[in-house]
């Protein structure tokens, strides 16, 4: 089986952000993470492009990416002083969209720092 | 660690300094060790402030924080002797007595090093990309965190807006989370308030915030199987290469389609329309 080999990948575990690392992966999961740390060794073997868990979950129960994202623009919607929190495990272009909706919905704007 | 034009010995030209509370492995890793006090962080951080302008300094004052006043101005000294110094800080001291006006004395003590020789001073980071967040979100809104736009323009106030507080305070009525798992790591006050209010969670896993959430959507990992831009510690961005194809959706686009869904509902201020209703 030949493994298809990305150099120069990015690893976002840490705030280091090492730019340098080498993957040999298949169509599922990454087998060699070269020159990465024991963290990003770690971090890049442990995920796969498996689908582990359902698309979305609404109470509990397993429900489809559409009725997810109608539910949570309906709950947020309604809330008075909602917010949206978090974007550290996630790429600057999402988080563009994360201060977009928080000025959209006139609420509160934080992340990891403010730890 | 690298050698350079100005720094031939490597690490043998410089200098670490490490403040803890206990010494912790890093302490033998670096020249020097000061043991402070607990919570004596924003003492200690004053009183080398005082000391860098030769300013007097009581001995029983020096003493309250845990470290000798014969420490403090050896280490005054070595950082007037720098060409080039740096302090990291993490959240043992914004998260400890004091909180963010720690963070802002460190800050300080930075800013007037300079009227002697270059100091910066740079946040660790615990995970990813928080540095690309407060790169973003002063790009966006000209503050890095803790923000509201409750009055329809941002306003800035850490203690006030900042998630632990508003959290503990029982505030906020509805939480979106991305990226993040406060549901494992914040205070319990803090996760008993998210689980009485809707939370809405993205995350690649089902995550101890999923469990408490009323909507979870689980998306695509940044980095392995979402492409996009993170941002290192000092502030370079750098592209992501993943490695795989993800059967879930990315954050940007699950973000991007719920704000859709709500820009198609009624505007939240009784007056006025959305000016900005799609990014540029």
């Amino acid at each position: 089986m030949t493994l298809t080999v990305v150099n120069n990948a990015t690893c976002t575990f840490c705030g280091c952000v090492c730019d340098d690392i080498e993957l040999h992966a298949d169509e599922i999961k990454i087998h060699k993470a070269k020159k990465a740390c024991v963290l990003g060794t770690a971090w890049f073997l442990n995920h796969t492009a498996e689908r582990k868990y359902p698309d979305a979950l609404i109470d509990g129960k397993e429900a489809t990416l559409d009725e997810a994202i109608e539910a949570a623009a309906t709950y947020l919607h309604e809330a008075d002083m909602p917010l949206v929190y978090g974007m550290s495990n996630t790429t600057c272009e999402a988080q563009r969209e994360c201060v977009a909706l928080a000025d959209l919905l006139g609420g509160l704007l934080d992340s990891h720092t403010s730890l | 660690m690298p050698k350079s034009k100005f720094l031939p010995r490597g690490r043998k030209d410089r200098t670490a300094v490490l403040v803890d509370i206990r010494p912790t492995k890093s302490a033998k890793a670096c020249d020097i060790f000061l043991q402070v006090r607990p919570g004596k962080d924003f003492e200690l951080i004053t009183i080398l402030r005082a000391l860098i302008k030769d300013q007097k300094v009581s001995e029983e004052a020096v003493a309250e924080t845990g470290v000798s006043l014969e420490q403090c101005n050896d280490l005054v000294d070595r950082m007037k002797k720098a060409k080039f110094g740096c302090m990291f800080f993490g959240m043992g001291l914004s998260m400890t007595r004091g909180k963010h006006m720690n963070s802002a004395a460190l800050l300080t003590l930075a800013t007037e090093m300079n009227a002697f020789t270059k100091f910066v001073a740079m946040p660790m980071r615990g995970h990813g990309n928080v540095t690309g967040a407060d790169v973003v979100m002063r790009w966006q809104t000209g503050y890095p965190f803790g923000i509201t736009f409750n009055r329809g323009y941002p306003r800035y106030n850490p203690g006030e807006f900042s998630t632990v507080d508003v959290l503990v305070r029982g505030d906020t009525d509805a939480a979106f989370i991305i990226g993040a798992d406060p549901g494992a790591t914040m205070p319990q006050p803090a996760i008993d308030h998210l689980a009485r209010i809707p939370t809405i969670v993205l995350d690649p896993h089902i995550t101890h915030t999923s469990k408490l959430s009323r909507v979870h959507i689980t998306t695509s990992v940044a980095g392995i199987s979402a492409p996009g831009t993170a941002y290192r510690m000092d502030e370079i961005p750098l592209p992501l290469k993943p490695a795989l194809k993800s059967p879930y959706p990315t954050d940007e686009e699950v973000v991007r389609r719920i704000k859709d869904a709500i820009a198609k509902k009624r505007f939240w201020m009784p007056e006025g329309e959305q000016m900005i209703t799609a990014q540029i």
